[in-house]
């Protein structure tokens, strides 16, 4: 085992986490924590395989990949924050509400 | 110079759209004017692509010329060409509809979204990079989100939160499934990739990990739960555009990648996707019945049809290309006749303040074009002759039929039943004549107009249907999962 | 390697802290700690350029999101509180086995990988000499595939315009702005000036060593932020259209070069002669408008125009 499908692997064990905690957590913040975390391990999945070139340089490719998706996962991050607030602020708490009811 | 065969359509269909938001952006008040002209470049453009495509063949274009697999290329082909144009149909309806729907304050933010979100389409159908298509995807999402948040209050904001949580799950299983297939392989052009798969474990834990986040954006039962809400609290003309285009957008890119990539893989995972179609079937239509309110009613009906172009996927193997056509004409006629229904349901809403259905008694005196928008879409989501639904629906029931696989058939039949049921529980309520006098908005003309025209187009398409499937042969989209 | 197996188990146990805490401000302190060690892994995976965009945006910018939208939610929902309804407990169990079962069959399929597979490196160092600049990382997300790179500041843009969305249609005013902090102040005075310097040298580096537009974008934003907590406001008069201007510079610097090189029906094609100027001029547009638009992220009301339409 090297250290690039070492890393990856914990990539694939953060993801896993991040994932049970998106299921699991009712409160939004957590949701979204899960969601950055999970991110972070995909990322790390991405960038620790890229090392297996055979050579001291990595495939640079995977990293311009992953600036790209931590860029885009912040951008989810603050309109997901945003609406979550707003969220809140109907639902009196920061928990999606069960009933599909439809007020008209 | 300008008509030449060189003129860049692809690029300037999705340039166009992006451009126009940073004007909207930029200057509110001619907002609408930039929507109006910018869709109808956008028409303009599809049909100088489709003319493209006929006279050269397939498109392919390696952006800043590197060519795949260090850069990223754009490609089209028939299919391409249908859902653009279908895109650029729909999204023209649209931005007249929105012409006077949303107040001051709600244009202003919308319009610049819409655009985007029409970038975003354009860039998705176009695009022959799996990496790539996540950042439209995601783009899509988010516009999809903010859209729908528009409407503001309890279930709006509720429907968009559920909706992005699961798009972004929906975009991170995708994107892992990128990361996959990129140290397997190497590249992340769809086409290199063809050539390279194989059937190594990164093959099959990618077609896990982006067929499930894929479903997961297309609403395929039981990965629904987030659709009805979205698509029932958004605004009228964001319910109509999430229904028909965005959930095919993301069915677009697994379609993509089961010719491509996947289709060699997965036999039973076919029996697998047509099973869940079968389910979605049965249970979305079954729901719609259910539902007292009209938006919720539209909303299941098309959890209901999305369940139809799964159906496909097991009897593909035997079936050939013109089972596809007829999956793909499906989407396109679904499309028009649902965007028309959430139209003409958002008049009745406006115009009635409620979409009660029991009592929508006094729709079809004050509304007429609505209520007959309804009713033909209503024709073609049954799948009645002459409509372009039914040319979808009768290609895969006689697939099923001729492959003996009587429950699939069945499912089909059951669906088309409860279609009408829903449907003509609507009508049923429209047509009650009523007496009371209560207030009521008036409906502008392009917004009674819009859906009527839709629904119109999503009958004219049964006639269209040697035509279209000629198109649709350009590049042969079909060719490798229809024989293997 | 022991180092690194040390590392990754501290990664995987902060990961398994910061979602089971139950205190959410420490969790979101964990997130940034988090963050911070995943830098360091990036470092240990010779990718400076990404440990430099996972400590200015992933841990910190987000830090600074998570903990102000925190503030914003209602105070009658304890952070520390888990819903009302108990979840029985063969769910969590359940849920646990098949996402170890996922795992376990990802862990398989990452681990069947060849031991060697070179990437794309071969064809990017090939191709570098075309690309106008040294640093190979720039190379492809400027040029190479610099059309995700477009897509990707409207995807930012669009952010933005969603959490402006969202507030403008919200009806409660926005909380009273707190005093300015006089430490604070002094700060802002000493700092800003430094992190716009920073920002410089990061986009001016980014040619041939780590750092970029969204390096130095972040870094910029950080000026911004640390403005806007000190009480600062932008001037009424700039609000309007001066500051959306602002915002879409870089896209719109994206979007007029790709128009410019559709002249020669070749979409994003650089001239190589003028690629490393072109670079270097869409990323100073581009910095200048990441690093407005993720402090006016930061913010969130849509400041005030002149005439009061809000």
């Amino acid at each position: 085992m090297n250290s690039a499908i070492l890393y990856a692997l914990v990539g694939v064990g953060i993801f896993s986490l991040g994932l049970y905690a998106l299921i699991l957590h009712p409160h939004l913040l957590r949701k979204i924590l899960a969601i950055n975390v999970m991110g972070s391990g995909l990322f790390l999945v991405l960038i620790a395989l890229a090392k297996r070139t055979g050579e001291p340089l990595p495939d640079l490719v995977p990293q311009a990949m992953v600036i790209t998706g931590i860029v885009v996962a912040f951008s989810a991050t603050a309109l997901a924050l945003a609406l979550m607030v707003r969220v809140a602020k109907e639902n009196h708490r920061a928990e999606l509400s069960d009933d599909e009811s439809q007020q008209p | 110079m300008i008509l030449h065969s060189e003129t860049p359509w692809p690029a300037l269909l999705i340039l166009l759209p992006l451009a126009a938001a940073m004007l909207s952006f930029l200057f509110p008040r001619s907002a609408k004017f930039t929507g109006v002209v910018t869709a109808i470049i956008i028409a303009l453009a599809v049909v100088g692509f489709g003319w493209h495509l006929q006279s050269e063949g397939v498109y392919r274009h390696a952006v800043g010329g590197w060519g795949a697999p260090l850069g990223i290329d754009l490609y089209g082909d028939g299919l391409t060409l249908l859902m653009l144009a279908v895109t650029a149909l729909v999204g023209l309806a649209i931005t007249l509809y929105s012409l006077d729907y949303f107040n001051t304050e709600q244009a202003r933010w919308f319009w610049p979204l819409w655009l985007l979100l029409w970038a975003a389409l354009n860039a998705l159908f176009l695009s022959a990079d799996i990496f790539n298509l996540y950042i439209t995807l995601e783009l899509m999402g988010m516009a999809a989100v903010a859209l729908v948040a528009l409407k503001g209050g309890r279930d709006a904001l509720n429907g968009a939160m559920r909706y992005l949580l699961a798009t972004l799950l929906g975009s991170l299983a995708y994107l892992f499934g990128v990361v996959l297939l990129y140290h397997g392989y190497g590249t992340v052009d769809i086409a290199l990739l063809a050539e390279r798969i194989d059937h190594q474990p990164v093959a099959w834990a990618a077609l896990g990990l982006m067929g499930a986040g894929l479903l997961l954006k297309t609403a395929l039962f039981p990965l629904h739960f987030w659709l009805p809400a979205a698509h029932a609290s958004a605004p009228a003309p964001v319910s109509a555009l999430l229904s028909a285009l965005v959930v095919k957008a993301s069915f677009y890119i697994f379609l993509r990648l089961w010719f491509a990539l996947f289709a060699p893989l997965g036999g039973e995972v076919a029996w697998l996707l047509g099973l869940l179609g079968a389910l979605a079937i049965l249970w979305g239509s079954w729901q719609a019945l259910r539902q007292t309110r009209l938006k919720l009613l539209v909303a299941y009906s098309t959890v209901a049809q999305l369940g139809y172009l799964f159906v496909a996927f097991p009897l593909a193997a035997v079936a050939g290309v013109v089972l596809w056509h007829g999956v793909i004409y499906l989407l396109i006629s679904h499309a028009l006749a649902k965007a028309a229904m959430f139209m003409a349901a958002g008049n009745l809403l406006r115009f009635g303040g409620h979409d009660r259905i029991v009592d929508l008694n006094r729709s079809v005196q004050q509304l007429p074009l609505s209520t007959a928008a309804f009713a033909l879409a209503g024709v073609s989501i049954m799948g009645l002759p002459p409509s372009g639904g039914f040319i979808g629906k009768w290609l895969l029931l006689e697939a099923a039929l001729q492959q003996g696989q009587w429950a699939l058939a069945a499912v089909m039949i059951v669906g088309g039943l409860l279609a009408a049921a829903y449907i003509f529980k609507v009508l049923g309520y429209a047509f009650t004549p009523s007496t009371s006098r209560e207030e009521s908005i008036p409906i502008p003309a392009t917004m009674a107009w819009a859906p009527l025209l839709l629904a119109f187009a999503s009958i004219l398409l049964g006639f269209l249907a040697p035509a279209l499937f000629s198109l649709l042969d350009i590049g042969s989209p079909f060719e490798r999962g229809a024989g293997s | 390697m022991l180092f690194d197996a040390l590392l990754g188990l501290l990664l995987l146990g902060l990961a398994w802290l910061l979602l089971s805490c139950r205190d959410l401000f420490k969790a979101i302190v964990l997130f940034v700690a988090f963050g911070l060690l995943m830098a360091i892994v990036w470092v240990r995976l010779d990718a400076p350029d990404v440990a430099l965009a996972e400590v200015a945006i992933g841990a910190g910018l987000t830090g600074a999101l998570l903990m102000s939208a925190l503030a914003k939610l209602p105070v009658d929902n304890p952070p520390g509180r888990y819903s009302n309804e108990k979840t029985h407990w063969l769910l969590p169990l359940t849920l646990a086995l098949m996402l170890l079962l996922v795992a376990s069959g990802l862990g398989y399929a990452l681990w069947s990988l060849p031991v060697i597979a070179p990437g794309l490196s071969g064809e990017v160092a090939a191709n570098l000499e075309q690309s106008g600049v040294s640093n190979p990382v720039t190379a492809v997300l400027l040029n190479f595939r610099g059309y995700d790179t477009l897509l990707e500041i409207v995807v930012l843009l669009l952010a933005l315009l969603g959490v402006w969305s969202l507030n403008s249609l919200d009806a409660t005013p926005a909380t009273a702005e707190k005093p300015a902090n006089l430490v604070l102040d002094t700060l802002m005075r000493l700092l800003v000036p430094l992190l716009i310097l920073v920002a410089a040298y990061l986009l001016w580096a980014g040619a041939n060593s780590p750092g970029g537009a969204f390096q130095a974008g972040a870094v910029l934003a950080a000026a911004g932020v640390l403005l806007l907590l000190a009480g600062w406001r932008l001037p009424t008069a700039l609000a309007g259209l001066p500051l959306r201007l602002a915002l879409v510079a870089g896209p719109v610097a994206f979007i007029t070069l790709a128009a410019l090189t559709l002249l020669n029906a070749r979409l994003l094609e650089l001239p190589v002669e003028h690629a490393g100027m072109l670079i270097l001029l869409l990323e100073t547009f581009a910095m200048f408008s990441i690093g407005v638009t993720l402090a006016a992220l930061f913010l969130g009301q849509r400041p005030q125009e002149r005439g009061g339409s809000a």
